[in-house]
């Protein structure tokens, strides 16, 4: 186990987190597939409202790349076939009716995973509906079939707030895990580099001969791009498959057990949440079910899949996506501050700079959806660079992505932003870096096809 | 309801698409800011942002300014009392600072507040506190005895062409306030240098009693000559705790290193100023100073022997350090570029103060040439760093 330290990065701290007790829900009624919140997804559908389905029945693929395919994560009807804006497909939802079959896919043992072709097995785990969770960098997109990566990074961790924790959700599955790893080095020709933070998963003796490389800093210091940043020197080298942990059980359940795997453990934190921790769900479950009779009384609440930082704004009517592992609950904050409150000390102003108290004091402090501030020029304060976990001059990359100079942009390192937020996050004058980033880096995306 | 929310919401109409102001609604918007922070929510990830806005920011610059108002007001009174010869009573002091600075600002906020709303009326975009701090800092830069005309057309100057021709705060290089003081010394010598101009003279008096000195240190300093430099400032009355506290005639508020000091520590403290640019300016003047006195060799002229330090504790070096050097959008952004914008800074300082007769003050200029090169340093870093970087190139 190797032991690396990750600079800059910021830790935000925000109150809500989940503690690591474990509860179940009753079972959904509906379950769905979800196509909202999936980037660079083009869905075509492959069943109609009324359609019977089993759990594994093909609902919708892609349509430039038919390998990501989405399977329903129950058995029942096709109840409804819902659409958001410029009718792009939100999600598919089933009734689910009992009792619930499921299609069934071959089983894979230890002695079959080791004499299987590396061919057969990718074209199982495309079968089996979960080719997507096994992602690439740079652009963060499912892998590409035909290319063998460099590099596999497993991450167990994951510092923003707030995921699941790597003790909860590998209590009593770490021989499934291990079976995962075995899946993703037969596909990739080498061992993956399994990668932990101080303080997380390396704490679980049972894990510890797992992990390659221990990894310390502030957030995102979990994130394999930061890894990949710091310790390959080739560009070509950096373009490694991504795996979550927990993914790495639903590909090695898939294979081991021959059925589509229906559950997960997620995280429901935030501070809109009255009492944060970890539940284990069905895949699509409505998101509402997540809540329960947890959220927050008095607040108007934004529902958010994934973290503060990265998540996406969901619908409380919306279902949970394959790829989510956490529901975070903020409250709007659509209102103006007190009467002069900005220039108050700020005990309760949670903030990047030393400018308020709250920053001088080591609790963790609610916060909204509020902008807390108006669009302003940048005034050079370089906080944006000082936080960046991959030393890109976020301003200055932002300023030559307007400017329409992507080779500019490149040369910044364009590529290397692995998306954390943290540029966004810190900007005194609320300037949009990371959806500018985003963008810049989705066009080049388009170009490179 | 709070009364000055509902003064604001039953106003709002007036304001909005269709309202008789409607034109006006930015200023509107700007001005209900100060009092309430805006609703405004964010629509993409992050989902949560700072706490921390410009707003802020540069008010925590104001909050590092008012001791040097309130010192600025009570030393403009004490220098004219004690050139009036009269005891300096607390009250009396005070009552004149305030005559002398009050006005000053006023003026400054006025007219500063004027061009910045119609550039922002003409260009649609919004007013930046950043004015707010210039306007703060102008007329501490400027002599008590400053005609309040001249202020209106230097802040005037500084805004326009320091500032809103290059396209509003965070697109000018050059420092506002320092633009408009710069243009009044050039464009009004005779009210903005000498040792006149230092010292408020009581109604009804045409000189200082005699056993007052009006030479500020920095010009008894440039034209010393004989005995070491601090032997002629003690003569004139200015030990060095007077120098230090900065109660001596000079600019209303720049002259107290002691509140410099106090203010670039909360500064840095508060994350709003960078010690790097502070202490490459510190540097700069130490280790030019120092090397001048190195070469000088004893028996050359008394300036150039000056114990460096002492460059410090006289004139606007500690402020300009302070509040002008740090100001974010016209110093370079990068770290090792700030360094090298500092160290300039200060050494400049020193080589115009010792060597150029013509301008016993040399930091304003050292900063206005420096911010200048701003751009140009930040470039060579950010080239720098870009040679390093192996990127993802296509
Ligand atoms: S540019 Fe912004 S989003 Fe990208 S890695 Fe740096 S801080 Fe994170
Ligand atoms: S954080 Fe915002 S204001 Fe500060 S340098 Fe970066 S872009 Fe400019």
């Amino acid at each position: 186990m190797e032991r690396k330290h990750l600079k800059n990065g910021f830790t935000l701290r925000i109150s809500g987190a989940p503690d690591e007790t474990l509860a179940s829900l009753p079972p959904p009624r509906q379950v769905a597939a979800v196509a909202a919140r999936t980037r660079f997804l083009k869905p075509r559908l492959a069943v109609k409202v009324g359609d019977a389905v089993k759990t594994g029945t093909l609902l919708f693929a892609d349509k430039r790349r038919p390998e990501l395919r989405f399977l329903s994560p129950g058995a029942g009807r096709v109840s409804a076939v819902n659409f958001g804006p410029r009718r792009s497909l939100q999600e598919v939802v089933i009734d689910l009716e009992e009792p619930e079959e499921a299609e069934a896919f071959p089983r894979l043992d230890e002695a079959g995973l080791a004499a299987v072709d590396p061919e057969e097995l990718r074209r199982r785990i495309v079968e089996g509906g979960l080719w997507s969770l096994i992602r690439e960098l740079p652009f963060r997109e499912a892998a590409a079939l035909d290319r063998r990566p460099p590099q596999v990074v497993v991450f167990l961790d994951n510092l923003e707030p707030f995921h699941p924790s790597p003790r909860v959700y590998l209590q009593g599955r770490v021989e499934r895990f291990r079976f995962g790893l075995r899946v993703l080095e037969k596909l990739s020709g080498r061992p993956p580099i399994v990668t932990a933070c101080t303080g997380g998963a390396e704490t679980v003796a049972e894990l510890k001969p797992l992990i390659t490389d221990l990894l310390q800093g502030r957030y995102p210091a979990h994130d394999p791009g930061v890894l990949l940043y710091r310790s390959r020197h080739r560009p070509e080298q950096r373009q490694a498959w991504i795996v979550e942990g927990q993914d790495v059980l639903l590909l090695a359940e898939l294979l081991q057990e021959g059925r589509y795997p229906i559950r997960r453990i997620v995280t429901l934190g935030g501070p809109g949440v009255a009492s944060p921790g970890h539940l284990e769900v069905r895949l699509g479950a409505p998101l509402a079910d997540l809540v329960g009779g947890r959220a927050a009384v008095g607040e108007r609440l934004r529902f958010v899949a994934g973290g503060v930082l990265t998540g996406a704004r969901a619908e409380s009517a919306s279902f949970l996506a394959l790829h989510e592992k956490a529901l975070t609950l903020i409250p709007e904050g659509d209102r103006p501050g007190g009467l002069l409150e900005w220039m108050l000390p700020g005990r309760q102003k949670p903030s990047y700079s030393r400018a308020f108290l709250s920053s001088w004091m080591p609790s963790s402090v609610p916060m909204d959806c509020n902008r807390h501030g108006g669009i302003r020029a940048c005034i050079q304060c370089a906080f944006c660079m000082r936080v960046c976990p991959v030393d890109i001059l976020p301003q200055l990359t932002y300023k030559a992505v307007l400017a329409g100079e992507t080779e500019e942009a490149l040369a910044h390192g364009l590529l290397d932003c692995v998306e954390c937020g943290l540029c966004s996050l810190v900007c005194p004058s609320k300037i949009e870096l990371l959806e500018t980033l985003q963008r810049a880096k989705a066009a080049v995306r388009e170009e490179m096809r | 309801m709070n009364p000055v929310r509902r003064f604001f919401d039953s106003h709002r109409h007036h304001f909005e698409p269709g309202g008789r102001f409607a034109r006006f609604g930015f200023l509107y918007e700007n001005l209900e800011s100060v009092f309430f922070a805006p609703a405004a929510v964010t629509a993409t990830a992050p989902q949560v942002r700072d706490s921390l806005d410009v707003k802020r920011f540069m008010f925590l610059v104001i909050v590092a300014l008012l001791p040097h108002y309130a010192f600025g007001i009570f030393n403009v009174g004490y220098q004219a009392h004690r050139a009036a010869g009269l005891p300096p009573e607390f009250f009396s002091v005070i009552g004149v600072g305030l005559k002398a600075v009050v006005p000053m600002v006023v003026v400054t906020y006025a007219v500063g507040y004027f061009w910045e709303a119609l550039f922002a009326t003409v260009r649609k975009h919004e007013i930046s506190e950043g004015l707010f701090v210039s306007c703060a800092l102008f007329p501490l830069t400027l002599p008590p005895t400053q005609p309040l005309w001249q202020v209106a057309l230097g802040i005037s100057f500084g805004i326009v062409v320091g500032k809103e021709i290059f396209g509003g705060t965070g697109r000018n290089f050059l420092n506002p306030a320092l633009t408009g003081r710069a243009f009044l010394y050039f464009a009004y010598p005779a009210q903005t240098s000498g040792d006149a101009v230092w010292t408020l003279l009581l109604p009804g008096r045409s000189a200082p009693v005699d056993a007052f000195t009006a030479a500020t240190p920095l010009s008894i300093a440039a034209v010393a000559e004989g005995g070491p430099i601090p032997q002629a400032w003690a003569e004139a009355g200015y030990d060095l705790w007077t120098l230090f506290i900065g109660l001596y005639p000079d600019a209303i508020g720049a002259s107290s290193t002691l509140l410099c000091l106090a203010g670039a520590i909360f500064l840095i403290a508060v994350g709003v100023a960078d010690f790097r640019i502070i202490l490459g300016d510190t540097l700069g003047i130490l280790v030019t100073a120092g090397a001048i006195r190195l070469l000088a060799g004893p028996g050359a002229a008394p300036y150039l022997l000056l114990d460096p330090w002492l460059h410090l504790m006289v004139g606007g070096a500690a402020f300009g350090i302070a509040y002008m050097t740090t100001d974010p959008v016209s110093a370079p952004a990068l770290s090792r570029a700030r360094w090298v914008y500092g160290f300039f800074i200060g050494a400049l300082t020193v080589l115009i103060r010792v060597f150029n007769p013509a301008f016993p003050e040399g930091i304003g200029i050292a900063i206005l040439f420096m911010n200048c090169f701003a751009p140009l340093l930040d470039e060579l870093e950010v080239r720098a760093r870009l040679k390093k970087r192996v990127s993802h190139v296509r």
